[in-house]
């Protein structure tokens, strides 16, 4: 216990617990100040947790693999497409997406090199490596060796690209229809649509 | 003088670790400072280049031991305690 | 300095202290405008608290794998990142 006489959470406590501690004390003094209050914090989180996440970029993926209509509307003007899905990204301030496609002849994959820019309002928090200095230090050095490590190996000939999220816009990419999947309906596609292959990580 | 977050070609970082079926959160007070963050922003007690610049501002000789969310938190917390709107000792 | 798609840009070469959203890797680097989107704030200002940040048009930009690293670079790639207008100067031509 120090010479203060009061309880200094480094003292003591796993990483969590001393985190928790400081995040009530924030809070705890910004609503002693009328600016957050506690039931405000949690009303965020449920209303964020309802409205996004990686199955709102399936549907869309799917419905842009049986949709060609939908899926041209998705490459030129992705705001306009998937609200048309009842999907919106502006939960606090207008967020412009931008769906590339991969084909037989290109791959994209897309990173933050600066921060972590990621479309969360529509798919909830990225995953912890897309946020990390290892792969956002790597991916725009040696793109395609850090896609082999994921498991995507690409020849030469196709043509990988890759996307900084530096400023306004969050990027999705869509991905290849699986080759086996004639006659599948938007749900069986959906399942098969992995968060990483929404970044590029992924086929 | 980029800052430390500029790390695009950087090397040293080791190996990009993958975790199976990763959690949204990875518990409820990184959650709480997402929100937190999400919340301030709205009500315009600063702007999301502010809070970029806040986390940029972080001593680097810590930044690189804090966690993504640990980051976060010192970036919210500084700009309130520059703005005056807690003092300087909350949540040490 | 207005551009549109297609025209042949380069990156700034300065290299300030503030918040500012070219990254390391992307400075005096040449390349061309793959897409132009809408006027946005400035990141810089923003960052600096001014209550009326110049909007500038937001400009998606081309590299060449070759160009980036020099030194030596994968095959067949091709960066982009998004950059405001008074990030970019025209360039005459590329090789």
């Amino acid at each position: 216990m120090s010479e203060h006489g009061h309880d200094h959470p480094h003292d003591h406590g796993s990483p969590a617990a001393v985190m928790t501690a400081r995040v009530n004390a924030l809070i705890g003094a910004l609503e002693a100040r009328g600016v957050a209050a506690d039931a405000d914090v949690t009303a965020v989180i449920e209303r964020f947790l309802a409205a996004a996440g990686p199955q709102n970029g399936a549907r869309i993926v799917a419905r842009a693999w049986v949709d060609p209509t939908f899926r041209a509307l998705l490459l030129a003007d992705a705001n306009a497409a998937i609200a048309a899905l009842g999907l919106d990204m502006s939960h606090w301030a207008p967020v412009e997406l931008r769906v590339v496609e991969n084909t037989a002849h290109v791959h994209n994959i897309v990173v933050c090199t600066l921060c972590s820019c990621y479309p969360i309002a529509l798919l909830g928090p990225a995953p912890q490596w897309y946020k990390s200095e290892a792969y956002r230090s790597r991916v725009v050095r040696e793109p395609r060796a850090v896609l082999r490590e994921f498991g995507v190996a690409l020849a030469d000939d196709i043509e990988v690209r890759v996307w900084d999220s530096t400023a306004e816009l969050r990027y999705l990419v869509l991905p290849r229809r699986p080759a086996d999947s004639d006659g599948w309906d938007e749900a069986r596609l959906m399942q098969g649509v992995t968060r990483d292959a929404l970044i590029g990580a992924a086929r | 003088m980029s800052r430390l977050n500029d790390v695009g070609g950087l090397t040293g970082f080791g190996p990009i670790e993958r975790e199976p079926d990763e959690p949204l959160f990875h518990s409820e007070w990184e959650a709480r400072v997402f929100a937190l963050n999400r919340l301030l922003m709205a009500r315009g007690l600063y702007n999301l280049d502010e809070f970029r610049d806040a986390v940029e501002r972080i001593d680097p000789a810590r930044y690189y031991g804090l966690s993504y969310y640990e980051r976060w938190f010192e970036g919210i917390r500084t700009l309130v305690i520059e703005r005056g709107i807690v003092p300087p000792e909350t949540a040490a | 300095m207005t551009y549109g798609v297609g025209d042949l840009v380069r990156t700034s070469g300065r290299d300030p202290a503030h918040h500012y959203r070219v990254p390391r890797y992307l400075r005096a680097k040449r390349g061309r405008i793959e897409a132009v989107h809408a006027a946005f704030p400035l990141a810089d200002a923003r960052a600096a608290g001014d209550p009326a940040p110049p909007l500038e048009t937001l400009y998606t930009v081309a590299f060449d794998g070759g160009e980036v690293w020099p030194e030596g670079a994968e095959p067949n790639t091709v960066y982009h990142a998004e950059l405001w207008e008074s990030y970019l100067l025209p360039a005459a031509e590329l090789p």
